[in-house]
């Protein structure tokens, strides 16, 4: 691949027409979870196919904690949020959420943001 | 969607280039030091149009810089499942296409740099953190890496070098996009944070980086990536990413992003300047790799259109451009090259 025929994409104008053009498909592609989460595992043996589902609600001092985790075939579980990491239990994990995101899980409590779905309200730029 | 091999477009104005780019130890070049600390500082100030409103970020709309964009990017991706129906491999992680991905993204993001500095010829620098793993823990802490005059230092937020936060001077280092806990990008304005080398109960645990002898484990696996193409993999692509072995603690490049801790844990890694060091990184590990093993890749086009996104001809998730294939990440010599692959 040539530098040049890249380096088209590198400019200012083509930054932004990139930005409008993608940018919806990939919110709705790329959007959090929300609800119950559950996992699913396939697999085949001896012809078999295996699918197991597990369905995790967690909360945290009563508040409903909402991303994707999932449960790899291997029994690790794991959370998208916090990409890097895998744990043996979920309770560990949302351990680690708490302390990862200081400014959702605050002190002695839960602070727990508003978290609205129901997509932007009009507003002046800043 | 075209690839990136389809488009017709306008050319670019001619500027003066006679070499590909050098990327260099950041440790070990100071003028490559100097230009990206420069160079990511005036992306974080540059504000080409898009805004929160463009990613259905709640709240009032804010502009969001061109650095902020590529974090936006990376979290998008991370959420973008493929395929849809199960929740491991997605759009830039955990499956084949994690290093092709990443090659696209730090292109893309050099170029930017390039453009900024007017220096058609500047690489982005790597962090050899195998080098500093070779330190005691302690001495990992305060390696040259975290002086004031290189990425400066740990805290909540971090104080010291040239992302250090300062809350009545709009023009330091500040987050703007961040996730929350359940995946949302959300606006914020707040500081870098840094926990180094955190260490827990379980496996989570991050207390030592890797060492080199981890590094040649992975580059003498001589099979790029394999059946279930997930984080259960055996092969290069997973040892790297660092899925496998999971004992005692998580691989090479999950255990940078874990023992930097704070802002390089969540979906929004790259809002701390230390991801594009990592992947670098990352990166001359694969490209070493490929120049002893052959410039190869699986998933072929043949395999399971369960794969998608990941095969060798697959257009990969692409927000800030025109998407590319894997193949075309195999043969990047003519955008740089490393300055050393050992």
């Amino acid at each position: 691949m040539k530098r040049d025929e890249f380096a088209r994409d590198a400019t200012p104008d083509s930054l932004a027409e990139h930005v409008a053009r993608n940018a919806p498909a990939m919110q709705q592609t790329g959007h959090a979870h929300g609800g119950d989460m559950e996992s699913v595992r396939e697999t085949t043996y001896r012809g078999h196919h295996i699918v197991i589902r597990t369905s995790y609600h967690i909360e945290v001092d009563g508040v409903p904690v909402e991303g994707h985790l999932g449960v790899t075939n291997d029994g690790r579980v794991h959370y998208h949020v916090v990409p890097n990491l895998s744990f043996a239990s979920a309770v560990d994990l949302v351990k680690q959420l708490i302390d990862a995101f200081p400014d959702d899980f605050r002190q002695e409590g839960h602070a727990h943001e508003e978290h609205s779905h129901e997509g932007r309200s009009p507003g002046e730029e800043s | 969607m075209p690839t990136r091999n389809t488009l017709t477009k306008d050319a670019p104005p001619e500027r003066s280039r006679k070499v590909a780019a050098l990327r260099r130890n950041i440790l070990s070049n100071s003028t490559s030091r100097q230009k990206y600390i420069q160079g990511v500082k005036l992306l974080k100030q540059e504000f080409l149009g898009p805004t929160t409103a463009d990613f259905g970020i709640a709240g009032t709309v804010r502009r969001i810089s061109t650095y902020d964009l590529f974090v936006v990017w990376h979290h998008l991706a991370m959420f973008t499942f493929t395929p849809p129906s199960q929740g491991d491999r997605n759009a830039a992680h955990r499956g084949p296409v994690f290093l092709p991905w990443h090659r696209f993204m730090l292109i893309l993001f050099e170029l930017q740099l390039q453009r900024v500095l007017n220096d058609d010829n500047f690489g982005l620098p790597y962090w050899d953190w195998a080098a500093d793993g070779e330190r005691s823990p302690d001495q990992q802490m305060t390696s040259p890496v975290w002086g004031t005059q290189c990425m400066g230092g740990q805290g909540n937020p971090v104080t010291t070098g040239p992302f250090a936060f300062n809350l009545a001077d709009p023009a330091r280092w500040r987050v703007r996009v961040d996730a929350d806990v359940n995946g949302q990008l959300r606006a914020t304005d707040r500081g870098l944070r840094r926990a180094f080398a955190q260490r827990r109960s379980d496996q989570s645990s991050a207390p030592v980086l890797p060492r080199r002898t981890e590094v040649t484990s992975a580059a003498n696996l001589s099979t790029y990536d394999a059946w279930p193409w997930s984080t259960a993999s055996s092969g290069f692509r997973n040892r790297l990413e660092g899925w496998q072995p999971v004992h005692p603690y998580s691989g090479l490049h999950n255990r940078v992003h874990v023992w930097v801790g704070g802002d390089m844990l969540p979906s929004s890694s790259p809002n701390d300047p230390v991801f594009y060091l990592n992947h670098c990184n990352v990166d001359r590990i694969w490209a070493a790799w490929l120049a002893s093993r052959g410039t190869t890749y699986v998933p072929s086009q043949s395999a399971s259109s369960t794969l998608r996104g990941h095969r060798i001809d697959d257009a990969m998730n692409a927000l800030l451009s025109d998407p590319v294939t894997p193949r075309q990440m195999l043969d990047v010599d003519d955008f740089y090259s490393y300055d050393t692959l050992a």
